[in-house]
């Protein structure tokens, strides 16, 4: 199967920390990857990198087989990377139409000088991801559940080929962890590709089909969840036992 | 189903101020329909403040640049070389706009108080080059009087810079409506996440930039040639810029009809004090009464009667 993202030896540094270190992985077409590692491990960073927020010190990134670090952020969205944010990032002066309807601008001068108005596919983003009824909410009016809907409808208004989810379970309940769960599943099942990190692996576990561990910025393991849960290395950095 | 908003409002609400302020022109005494003019003139800087400013949320403190490098140009080309106003004019918008982009727009890749830097420098560059470059031409520090004038008369100047100031305002406020206005409010709120949306972040500042020039430099050059002078103390003076940015936060950032009320607002306050109030102490109670407005409703005017519609129609049901 042809790989969709590659991440060849990258090593990014913050001064004398080194958050990722020679790093390589990929993700093939159709594939969903799991991404875990404990607190401080460089899962975020990786993200921040593959989408261009930062440049890596050395390696490369491929993305369809082509070398896109000299691509700025808004260029390899624009190739078809999304993201959503560990901590929810919505624009808090616009409704929920609003905030996904940003997902859809044209980045071109002209067009954009346009008005339009809501579009049916802000009414369907909305449905799919269960905010029908918040359409005319804002942000702070959400539940944490619904802030992480509204960052996944704004990814997959971009139309992308692969997603970042970035700690897509984080503050949630139960019951939302399960909705959301469901909602990526139903997502994977209709094409979307994705990198998901995550600390629940009960919610993570059903929805990838792979596993890279890393730990100081370094692949520790990778494979099906069932065999990196049970490398020794593993249970030691993550679980502590 | 979204409920598509409607034009229509909106809309009635231009149409009455037209249709307003088309009246006042001709009935308003003169000493009050100067003080319109000025106001005209001053709501014009402020949208073109507001449109980068309170849009995109990069304060700029170098708008006089604009302003004063657009009236210069056409003050000079009309007065010094004797060259037609049809041609300075536009002439001197084209200097305004490129001046700005020249000094401006490497500042739009920086981020915060660095862009308020650079745009601040730029107006004290200017203000002391025309003073000591070519004083033939620019005047020095006294600058140039006896400019030739568009219109002589309360009337048709009147007429100019309020129809110049509507179908700014309008085009800006339709502006803001767009997509380009969300990027615009977006990239204020958080240029990062804008940018992890797929959208050029440097584009939009980039149109954000050029409106607010354009709409600078042609209120510049009606302005020099509606006073018939220009003089560095005042254009390039911090008594100007504050004014505009002043008229902007009372009357409601970011809302374009906001500037327009603020203009009038401060522009009246300061004529209404004049005959009861001498000298800087009229200053001084103008800037309490500003910012105690500010500070107590940090919408402006604009906010105040937004919520006093809201207010009615709750009570109405």
């Amino acid at each position: 199967m042809a790989r969709l993202l590659e991440v060849k030896g990258v090593t990014k540094t913050f001064g004398r920390l080194v958050a990722i270190n020679n790093l390589s992985f990929y993700v093939e077409e159709g594939e969903a990857l799991g991404l875990m590692g404990p607190n401080g491990s460089g899962k975020t960073t990786l993200f921040n990198t593959l989408i261009g927020d930062y440049l890596q010190d050395s390696g490369e990134i491929f993305f369809r087989e082509k070398e896109i670090s000299k691509y700025s952020t808004h260029e390899r969205v624009k190739m078809g990377i999304a993201r959503t944010y560990q901590i929810p990032r919505p624009f808090y002066e616009m409704t929920v139409a609003e905030n996904i309807h940003v997902s859809t601008v044209p980045d071109k001068a002209i067009a954009s000088l346009r008005r339009r108005g809501h579009t049916e596919l802000e009414e369907k983003l909305a449905e799919d991801v269960g905010l029908k009824d918040h359409i005319s909410h804002y942000p702070y009016e959400l539940t944490m559940g619904d802030l992480r809907r509204l960052e996944l409808a704004k990814a997959l208004a971009l139309n992308p080929k692969i997603t970042l989810l970035d700690e897509i379970f984080a503050g949630l309940t139960v019951a939302e962890i399960g909705e959301i769960s469901d909602l990526i599943g139903k997502k994977r099942d209709e094409g979307l590709d994705f990198i998901v990190v995550s600390h629940d692996l009960q919610a993570l576990a059903p929805l990838v089909s792979r596993v890279v561990v890393i730990n100081f910025g370094k692949l520790i393991d990778e494979g099906s969840y069932e065999e990196v849960v049970n490398n020794e290395e593993v249970k030691q950095v993550y679980f502590g036992y | 189903m979204i409920k598509q908003r409607t034009l229509s409002r909106p809309m009635i609400g231009w149409l009455i101020f037209l249709g307003v302020m088309l009246v006042v022109g001709a009935v308003i005494p003169a000493r009050w329909g100067r003080l319109c003019i000025m106001a005209n003139y001053s709501a014009i800087f402020a949208i073109s403040w507001d449109i980068l400013c309170g849009a995109t949320g990069y304060v700029s403190f170098g708008h006089p640049f604009i302003i004063g490098v657009a009236g210069y140009t056409t003050a000079i080309l009309a007065k010094q070389i004797g060259m037609p106003l049809y041609a300075t004019m536009p002439i001197g918008i084209a200097a305004g706009m490129g001046a700005g982009m020249l000094f401006f727009l490497p500042g739009l890749r920086l981020r915060g108080n660095y862009f308020c830097i650079v745009t601040l420098a730029a107006m004290i560059i200017i203000h002391q080059l025309v003073v000591a470059v070519r004083s033939d031409l620019t005047g020095g520090s006294r600058g140039l009087t006896a400019v030739p004038a568009l219109f002589i008369g309360m009337t048709p100047n009147y007429y100019l810079s309020f129809i110049l100031l509507f179908c700014i305002a309008l085009g800006m406020w339709y502006v803001l409506r767009s997509d380009a206005g969300m990027t615009f409010n977006a990239i204020r709120m958080d240029e990062d996440t804008v940018s992890g949306l797929g959208l050029s972040t440097f584009r939009f500042k980039l149109i954000a930039f050029t409106l607010s020039a354009l709409v600078g430099a042609v209120g510049g050059v009606f302005f020099t040639h509606y006073i018939a002078s220009i003089a560095p103390g005042s254009i390039f003076g911090m008594t100007f810029m504050l004014s505009m940015i002043l008229a902007t936060l009372v009357g409601g950032l970011n809302t374009i009809i906001g500037p327009i009320i603020g203009a009038y607002f401060i522009t009246f306050l300061l004529g209404i004090l004049r005959p009861y109030i001498m000298g800087p102490p009229r200053f001084v109670a103008y800037a309490l009464i500003c910012f105690g407005l500010y500070i107590a409703k940090s919408r402006g005017i604009y906010g105040i009667v937004q919520d006093a519609v809201n207010w009615y129609r709750q009570k109405k049901g």
